[in-house]
């Protein structure tokens, strides 16, 4: 009797030796014979939906095998041990050198929605890392992944709008995926998708609107904007806010922003609860009333008391935009007229915590009182 | 036969080699399994008399014609001397031990039926026959013979190893490799939220520099045109202005031009003679008409 048998801890189920030892003289070709493997019973799969990973320098290359195996269990368990391994940002650098992201691509096409998903995730994972990102540039991975722009399955989608909007947030990641031309497919896809996915689609686009804004412009996407600041979301609307600040900056943008009367939108959007939604609201408004005609279109709208009121607001990114939008909106003899009435309120904010705060604060002052 | 001569004849050969004397008597044959046949004679082939074998080196029988006296005595002796251990044997024989006082030994019947014990052993026919045509049975396994020795060993508990410290190491690696796992993972996320909260605060940052910067390009903007604006308008003025003056100046010259034109031309036109007094014309023509200078008048006229 050994206490070999009950040393495999948390590999082995609790078997008694009993059983071990039972099995041992069972065989009898055995009994009486000193042989390699302690039981016949193979020790438990703790996980039998994992293929089971080499040592050491083999893992990566043997899972690499194993992808493209045509037998669809091989490929499902290899993924699956994939995405735990591609935590590791060290595989991640050793799985971009062996060659993985050509496999992973010609596995985004398969026909069974397991491998798609595994495979959305893993990449989703790589992107994460920056060698995944820059992998991802160098192997052209994102006109592959938009191909499963129309997948029916769900966490396909989901997975593969997070990694979009990951690279999004990387300049050069927003130059790939503009370059692959797939902004207008995406603002498409708002109107269409479920919520979740359009706050990775809004996340991806104010990313990819600082490379640039006319192909979404083209695509009609401040109309579809419009629609989600009136969104029962809350993270939606302040996306949307967020989206609009980025496509306001260019003089088109300004120009169709004030053509499909989007600024009294924004303007009821000041009062909102959510101090995210308030910040991208003036944020947007500051960038709209830069032309003289948005100027007229926010003061018909009366944005001027309730930008006011966000000059004291608790966050600090409300504080910026609000003092930012009436110095816009003190460039016009008519709002200037009424904001002289209000300069304490700046000089309030000289002191402000926040550098930018009281920079825009004297700015404001100046052209407050700037006389011609 | 009776062992008891069987010895003596021993104890007085004591070469080693067999031999046996007796007197000759007749034997009875021995009934082995026939009750009733008396035999009267024996059968040579199995009479024990009779000398088989090897006859050629056989020692003669040392039968002496009278046995020496000593001979007998020393037989005598070494018989009485078995006989004398026989009863003694017997009696050191355990046997039933005698009866108490007062009681008796009795024969006692245990079983219920008498049986008849007889020299007759009783036999009973048994048969074997295995089915025809059954299937060959399995081979049995062969187990080859345990060959060498049988040597047992027990391990005592803490013999072999200390668990507690023997699994020390195994158990560092397994939880060691989760919590990196963990780790790693965590760190991702975090990595990720710090990257994000940065790219939010830049962005912030950079929004309100742009909206600056896009103000005061607006702001210069409308300055350079309002300028542009006001000085085409005063240039449009000055304009105005000069083209005002020059028509005054061309007024007032014309004016003056032409004032001195009235009486020039009447002067002129008087001194061109034209005019006259048309009675006093009419009848200066009626005095050329007839000298025919006509053609003059007309000239005259034209002008």
């Amino acid at each position: 009797s050994c206490f070999l048998g009950s040393l495999s801890l948390a590999l082995s189920e609790s078997d008694s030796w009993g059983v071990f030892s039972e099995q041992r003289e069972s065989i009898p070709q055995y009994r009486g014979m000193a042989h390699a493997r302690i039981s016949a019973k193979l020790p438990p799969d703790i996980d039998p939906t994992k293929a089971a990973i080499a040592f050491g320098e083999r893992a990566l290359p043997k899972l690499n095998e194993e992808l493209q195996s045509p037998e669809l269990l091989t490929r499902q368990r290899a993924l699956m041990a994939l995405c735990d391994l591609v935590h590791d940002p060290e595989n991640v650098y050793q799985a971009i050198q062996l060659g993985f992201l050509d496999n992973l691509k010609y596995l985004l096409l398969d026909h069974d929605s397991t491998v798609r998903e595994k495979t959305t995730e893993v990449l989703y994972i790589m992107a994460s890392h920056n060698v995944g990102r820059d992998g991802f540039i160098k192997y052209g991975v994102i006109p592959a992944l938009s191909q499963l722009l129309n997948d029916p399955v769900d966490i396909c989608r989901r997975n593969m709008h997070r990694a979009f909007e990951i690279m999004a947030e990387l300049p050069r990641g927003a130059v790939g995926i503009v370059d692959s031309s797939l902004i207008s497919s995406l603002v498409l896809k708002l109107k269409t998708e479920l919520d979740e996915i359009q706050e990775l689609i809004l996340d991806t686009l104010s990313g990819c609107l600082c490379i640039e804004a006319f192909e979404a412009l083209a695509t009609g996407a401040v109309s579809i904007l419009k629609e989600k600041l009136t969104h029962p979301s809350v993270a939606i609307r302040s996306k949307a806010a967020r989206v609009l600040l980025g496509i306001s900056v260019p003089l088109e943008g300004k120009n169709i922003v004030w053509d499909e009367e989007v600024i009294p939108v924004l303007v009821s959007l000041l009062e909102d609860s959510d101090p995210e939604v308030r910040a991208n609201a003036a944020g947007a408004l500051m960038n709209a009333t830069i032309t003289t005609q948005g100027k007229y279109a926010a003061l018909s709208a009366d944005a001027i008391p309730p930008l006011l009121k966000l000059v004291d607001d608790e966050t600090s990114k409300v504080r910026l935009n609000a003092i930012k939008a009436l110095t816009m909106l003190s460039e016009a003899p008519e709002g200037r007229k009424t904001l002289l009435n209000h300069v304490d309120l700046f000089r309030g904010q000289l002191n402000d915590s926040s550098e930018a705060v009281s920079r825009a604060a004297k700015i404001a002052i100046k052209v407050i009182e700037w006389k011609p | 036969m009776l062992p008891a001569r069987n010895q003596e004849a021993m104890a007085a050969a004591a070469s080693g080699t067999y031999s046996y004397c007796s007197r000759p008597r007749a034997l009875p044959a021995r009934r082995r399994y026939r009750e009733e046949e008396p035999v009267r004679y024996a059968n040579l082939m199995y009479d024990r008399r009779v000398v088989r074998g090897n006859t050629y080196a056989l020692h003669a029988l040392p039968w002496v014609g009278s046995p020496d006296p000593l001979e007998i005595q020393r037989q005598r002796e070494a018989h009485r001397k078995a006989l004398a251990r026989k009863r003694a044997k017997e009696q050191h024989q355990s046997r039933t031990p005698e009866p108490v006082e007062g009681r008796k030994h009795v024969d006692v019947q245990t079983e219920l039926y008498l049986e008849e014990l007889g020299d007759r052993i009783i036999e009973v026919d048994v048969e074997c026959q295995t089915d025809a045509f059954l299937d060959r049975p399995p081979t049995p396994l062969f187990i080859p013979a345990k060959t060498g020795r049988d040597v047992a060993t027990q391990i005592e508990e803490g013999e072999l190893f200390d668990f507690d410290i023997e699994v020390k190491p195994m158990l560092e690696v397994l939880i060691g490799k989760i919590i990196e796992q963990a780790l790693l993972e965590v760190m991702e996320e975090e990595e990720l939220a710090n990257l994000r909260a940065h790219q939010y605060a830049y962005e912030e940052l950079r929004n309100a520099e742009l909206a600056e910067v896009q103000r005061l390009e607006e702001q210069e903007r409308r300055h350079r045109e309002e300028k542009e604006r006001r000085k085409n308008q005063q240039s449009q003025l000055l304009q105005k202005q000069k083209e005002t003056s020059e028509k005054i100046a061309a007024r007032a010259f014309a004016q003056r031009y032409l004032a001195d034109l009235i009486p020039s031309v009447f002067s002129s036109l008087r001194d061109s003679g034209y005019f006259y007094d048309p009675v006093e014309r009419g009848l200066y023509y009626f005095s050329f008409f007839f000298t025919g200078s006509i053609v003059q008048c007309s000239l005259y006229i034209y002008f």
